[in-house]
């Protein structure tokens, strides 16, 4: 094949993949192009045939960032929230409460923070689900406005009659955790007694929250140290880390299903040993963490 | 998990299309809902984000008819594929009875296929499921474009790649002309109620 009809091909899959929204793969061809067109010297009018690429690879910029930021969770119409909620509360057959739970934790998972803390609330009424509900509630005020504002909404329980003094000492060591991490500088109003409520907590949730992560590496340019990952989310006993793509090298060796001994967690309770295993790890494709990895541990024992 | 009820003779099951981003998902549920218009029994609903990117999910519901006197209910779901949608992905997945795995046939989507297909395998065994035991069926999309003169990955090799070990159902399709969309999808959905019926003992 010659070289006007590989460059035409080559634009031609450019077009294709740009149609297909697949921005990535129609500029690395644009780019390959370009590299074709600067250095072959037979062709005439080069600087305009390169201008006229840059242009195209400056519009699938624009469409790139477009994608990359748009609205990560629009506002839904209350048809659509009333779907998720339906579609979502796996436990309709079971129990009326916990597929409440489930709905409202759909909606605040797929960013409809107003809605979910409208079912969060009714969800306070119920003895069995008022912590949980209560702890979402604050999650949702933090997505929506501040830790402040969330921090202001446990004031508020602390001087009503909707909580027992054990969980508001829940609420707070929950909330006081979230206030340090952030590094939000506040102190809540303490109820009751600290000790009564670790126990409790302890003894009626599995997996206490968990504020980060120490993996002692046998491999890679830090092997034989104990490295400390923040943990960006926590669904049970499943941890998910982000982890800086300056950071990478670390976590090279580790793969998928790969056993993990000597793990430390560090909780607003205690620091504890334990064992897990990697469950996921993938490095992110776009937006503002691109490049990044994202590591899921799952603990297997504490 | 389907759901089951006995007072109304009736099943309720969920079959997920999974898949790499932009690989076709949605446009296979578009034609299902364009071209099944008899079996349709409500709205599709898509939410999505610039260039049309699916956010979160799309739901289609369909009913099938009855088999043995049970009334079958399918509901069709699609995930968002792009990586960073992972929570959501897993949430959409959580209950799935049967799967359409969409892999996208161009050269450059290679890796995105296996990635994709790796990642469903990791999201099925947080929720107790093996790749290997659940009804899933492959569709290897796009196959129209090779006619453009663009660069698609052969049968075969989509095969050596992504069914080597599964060994199950695979299909050229092309969802944008239909093609391979209702055989999928029949597949899918034949394999789903024959795991149902083993599991649930309704039909025996």
């Amino acid at each position: 094949m010659g070289e006007k009809e590989n460059i035409k091909r080559l634009l031609q899959e450019a077009e294709l993949y740009k149609g297909q929204g697949l921005l990535n793969e129609a500029r690395l061809k644009y780019d390959e192009v370009s590299d074709l067109v600067r250095n072959n010297p037979k062709i005439k009018n080069k600087q305009k045939l390169l201008a006229g690429l840059a242009k195209k690879i400056n519009l699938l910029e624009v469409d790139t960032q477009k994608v990359e930021k748009g609205p990560s969770s629009p506002e839904l119409s209350s048809r659509a929230q009333d779907l998720i909620q339906q579609l979502f509360s796996f436990s309709q057959e079971e129990s009326e409460e916990e597929a409440a739970l489930e709905g409202a934790l759909a909606l605040a998972k797929f960013g409809q923070f107003e809605r979910a803390l409208a079912e969060f609330d009714n969800l306070l009424s119920n003895e069995a689900h008022r912590v949980v509900a209560a702890k979402n509630i604050l999650r949702c005020h933090i997505a929506l406005s501040s830790e402040e504002k969330a921090a202001d909404i446990y004031e508020k329980w602390a001087k009503g009659d909707t909580f027992s003094a054990d969980q508001l000492e829940k609420l707070r060591v929950f909330m006081e955790q979230v206030l340090e991490n952030k590094g939000v500088d506040r102190k809540l109003t303490v109820i009751g007694t600290k000790a009564k409520a670790v126990v409790e907590e302890k003894k009626e949730e599995e997996f206490i929250d968990i504020s980060a992560i120490g993996i002692y590496l046998d491999s890679g340019p830090s092997k034989g140290k104990v490295v400390e990952f923040d943990v960006n989310f926590q669904s049970g006993n499943l941890l998910s880390l982000i982890i800086s793509k300056r950071d990478g090298k670390m976590i090279e060796h580790l793969e998928v299903n790969n056993e993990l001994e000597d793990l430390q967690f560090y909780s607003p309770i205690a620091i504890f040993n334990g064992s897990g295993l990697v469950a996921a790890k993938s490095e992110i494709q776009s937006g503002p963490k691109q490049g990044d990895y994202c590591l899921d541990i799952k603990i297997t024992s504490t | 998990m389907a759901i089951f009820n006995l007072k109304k003779r009736e099943i309720e099951c969920k079959v997920v299309y999974y898949g790499p981003g932009r690989g076709g998902k949605t446009t296979n549920l578009e034609y299902i809902f364009k071209t099944f218009r008899k079996q349709i029994t409500g709205e599709m609903v898509s939410i999505n984000t610039e260039g049309d990117r699916t956010l979160f999910f799309d739901f289609l519901p369909m009913g099938l008819g009855k088999i043995k006197g049970c009334e079958i209910k399918v509901q069709l779901y699609t995930v968002p594929g792009q990586v960073q949608y992972s929570s959501t992905r897993k949430l959409v997945l959580r209950g799935v009875d049967g799967i359409v795995f969409v892999a996208d046939s161009l050269e450059v989507r290679r890796e995105k296929n296996m990635l994709s297909l790796k990642d469903l395998q990791a999201n099925l065994k947080e929720y107790g499921l093996n790749i290997f035991k659940v009804p899933l069926v492959l569709q290897y999309n796009k196959r129209d474009l090779g006619e453009q003169g663009i660069p698609l990955m052969s049968i075969e090799q989509m095969d050596q790649d992504l069914n080597r070990q599964l060994k199950v159902p695979s299909f050229p399709g092309s969802a944008l002309k239909g093609d391979g969309v209702g055989v999928a999808l029949k597949e899918c959905t034949k394999l789903t109620l024959k795991s149902l019926q083993r599991e649930l003992k309704w039909a025996q």
